[in-house]
């Protein structure tokens, strides 16, 4: 008995001492917006426009591709790279999903008055002091929000699915090539993931919360590879070789993909459903 | 030390969470109210659409339950007229100062009155041309106009049940959702199929108040002390609009809880707005509006 309520006062401490970290570092990193248009902007950049964004990790995927001294070394890094882009999948798949399961919205829309319905009874959000960048995007989308338009995707902010599927891609990278690996796990945390912060768009937590899936997915799913796709996996990196043209227009295709976070991919899928839906009833 | 970590990480993660499951919200774009729940499904009721107080007593135009319902303070709902009678899907209310109740059903169609003393009556049915009646207001006369969406027009229904056509098709009303007379006897007509709130003036000319204006789809409109309240099922808003003003978002409902039906005030100008969460499985809320007390 004494050790169970000792047991919920540490858990209650330490999410309590966590969940003011959580803030702390948000508000510290979210202070740097709000005080200069330039940086704003270039900050808004980053985060709007696809090729600054996710351009450069598709590239350093390209890269990643094409490298190795040696055509094992190729092969090797290709293979990595394939289990890669399976786990990216995965990783989209739980973050999506666990982000429509969990109410967690955005720093920005916690800035505002909010009251959530928790059983039958409408709770007043703690408000967040979040600073508005100062780019044109992010001043429309905040008099969008103060007048109450919000999308269902502010109000699912966790697991950060950028952090999740960029990380993946990074990692993948990174644990086939050193130094590309590098740029991009740079690129991701440091342009990408700090911009999410900067802008109010996700807490830490979010963000942990996409490194962590993105982490044990990649495990999960090179573990897998390695004991039973291994053979599959050697059969489409051979065929690339073979068939190095038309390998590489389907690596554009992923790239391109990778550039949008598979925007078009789940655009086509959301068709699919719609279709389903409309002549299946 | 790794597994720790993990734990660690993990605890961290799932106990950050606030809620798990449904969502359900409402953003408050003036800061200066605050929201309650003020009735849910236990008190009995089905999912209810309009909305009125009279003497202390909620009226529902109960739309999944098929009845017009009364709920009074010590929290018993009482129905009045239910699917026996012959209602099917109430839709919008109005009470007049003796107390006597007429509502419309866009399924059953008609104007049904239930009296003070609780006596129930079809005051006007689709044998007179209502085949599914909408909006409904209680005109200065003390008839009741009647919005009828096959037909698109307004009706005017006399104490006695006679049928007459009170604004006709070449007005080009395609869905009379809800109507209200303001303190000036003019009526404001809410269309949410063409997403225009027109105003009827007492010269009977009709003009275009808010006329399709960035997705704007007026769902109920109720008028009280100057301000007309409005809700916005598409959008999810409540509005309040002030003649010469601009119309104001004063909430927005997000999740289970936007799909926001009727509004009324009470005599301390409360607002009440009905949300129908699921209409098929009867899943339904009362939520309070009201002005934050100032903490002295």
């Amino acid at each position: 008995m004494i050790s169970s309520v000792a047991l919920f006062t540490f858990i209650a401490e330490l999410t309590s001492r966590l969940s003011g970290l959580n803030d702390q570092v948000l508000l510290r990193v979210n202070g740097l917006a709000g005080r200069s248009w330039l940086f704003d902007s270039l900050v808004g950049l980053t985060q709007e426009n696809d090729l600054l964004k996710a351009g450069i990790i598709g590239c350093c995927f390209f890269a990643a591709w094409y490298s190795g001294k040696t055509t094992e070394q190729t092969h090797a890094g290709r293979k990595i790279l394939l289990t890669t882009l399976i786990a990216a999948v995965c990783v989209m798949a739980t973050t999506k999903a666990l982000s429509k399961t969990i109410f967690l919205p955005r720093p920005a829309i916690e800035s505002q008055k909010i009251y959530h319905l928790s059983g039958d009874d409408l709770v007043e959000l703690k408000r967040t002091n979040v600073r508005v960048p100062l780019d044109e995007e992010s001043q429309k989308e905040h008099r969008e929000l103060v007048n109450g338009d919000v999308e269902s995707n502010d109000l699912g902010s966790f697991p950060s699915d950028h952090a999740g599927f960029f990380l993946t891609i990074s990692l993948g990278i990174f644990l086939a090539y050193r130094r590309i690996g590098l740029v991009a796990l740079g690129w991701t945390v440091f342009v990408i993931l700090a911009g999410k912060l900067i802008q109010g768009a996700h807490a830490p937590i979010d963000i942990l919360a996409g490194g962590f899936v993105a982490v044990t997915e990649l495990s999960a799913v090179r573990l897998i590879a390695k004991n039973r796709l291994d053979s599959l996996l050697e059969v489409l990196t051979s065929w690339s070789f073979k068939y190095a043209a038309l390998s590489s227009a389907l690596l554009f295709a992923i790239v391109f993909e990778i550039s949008s976070t598979l925007f078009h991919v789940r655009q086509a899928l959301a068709l699919l459903a719609a279709a389903r839906h409309h002549l299946l009833g | 030390m790794k597994i720790l970590g993990v734990a660690l990480c993990a605890l961290f993660l799932l106990t950050s969470c606030q809620v798990l499951g449904k969502d359900g919200l409402i953003i408050m774009t003036d800061r200066s109210y605050k929201a309650t729940v003020f009735m849910t499904n236990k008190s009995g009721f089905g999912a209810p659409d309009g909305l009125r107080w009279f003497n202390g007593k909620l009226y529902l135009a109960d739309e999944g339950a098929g009845a017009l319902e009364a709920w009074t303070s010590d929290g018993c709902i009482k129905t009045l007229l239910d699917g026996q009678f012959g209602a099917r899907s109430p839709e919008d209310l109005v009470i007049d100062p003796a107390g006597n109740v007429f509502f419309s059903d866009d399924d059953a169609g008609g104007v049904w009155e239930v009296d003070a003393a609780g006596k129930q009556q079809l005051l006007a049915g689709k044998d007179k041309g209502l085949y599914s009646t909408e909006g409904i207001a209680l005109a200065p006369d003390g008839s009741i106009i009647v919005g009828d969406t096959d037909a698109h027009q307004l009706f005017k229904v006399s104490r006695g049940g006679d049928v007459s056509v009170f604004l006709g098709r070449e007005f080009g009303i395609a869905k009379p959702e809800s109507m209200t007379f303001d303190d000036k006897g003019n009526l404001y007509i809410a269309d949410n199929e063409d997403n225009v709130l027109y105003l009827l003036d007492t010269n009977h000319q009709l003009h275009r108040v808010i006329d399709r204006q960035n997705g704007f789809s007026p769902e109920t409109i109720f008028y009280s002390r100057g301000s007309l309240y409005i809700t916005d099922s598409q959008s999810g808003k409540l509005y309040i609009y002030t003649p010469n003003e601009d119309l104001k978002p004063l909430a927005a409902f997000g999740g289970q809880l936007r799909n926001i039906q009727g509004v009324t005030t009470d005599d301390r100008g409360d607002i009440y707005v009905s949300v129908q969460s699921d209409l098929k499985h009867k899943v339904g809320y009362i939520i309070k509006i009201s002005k934050e007390t100032a903490v002295s």
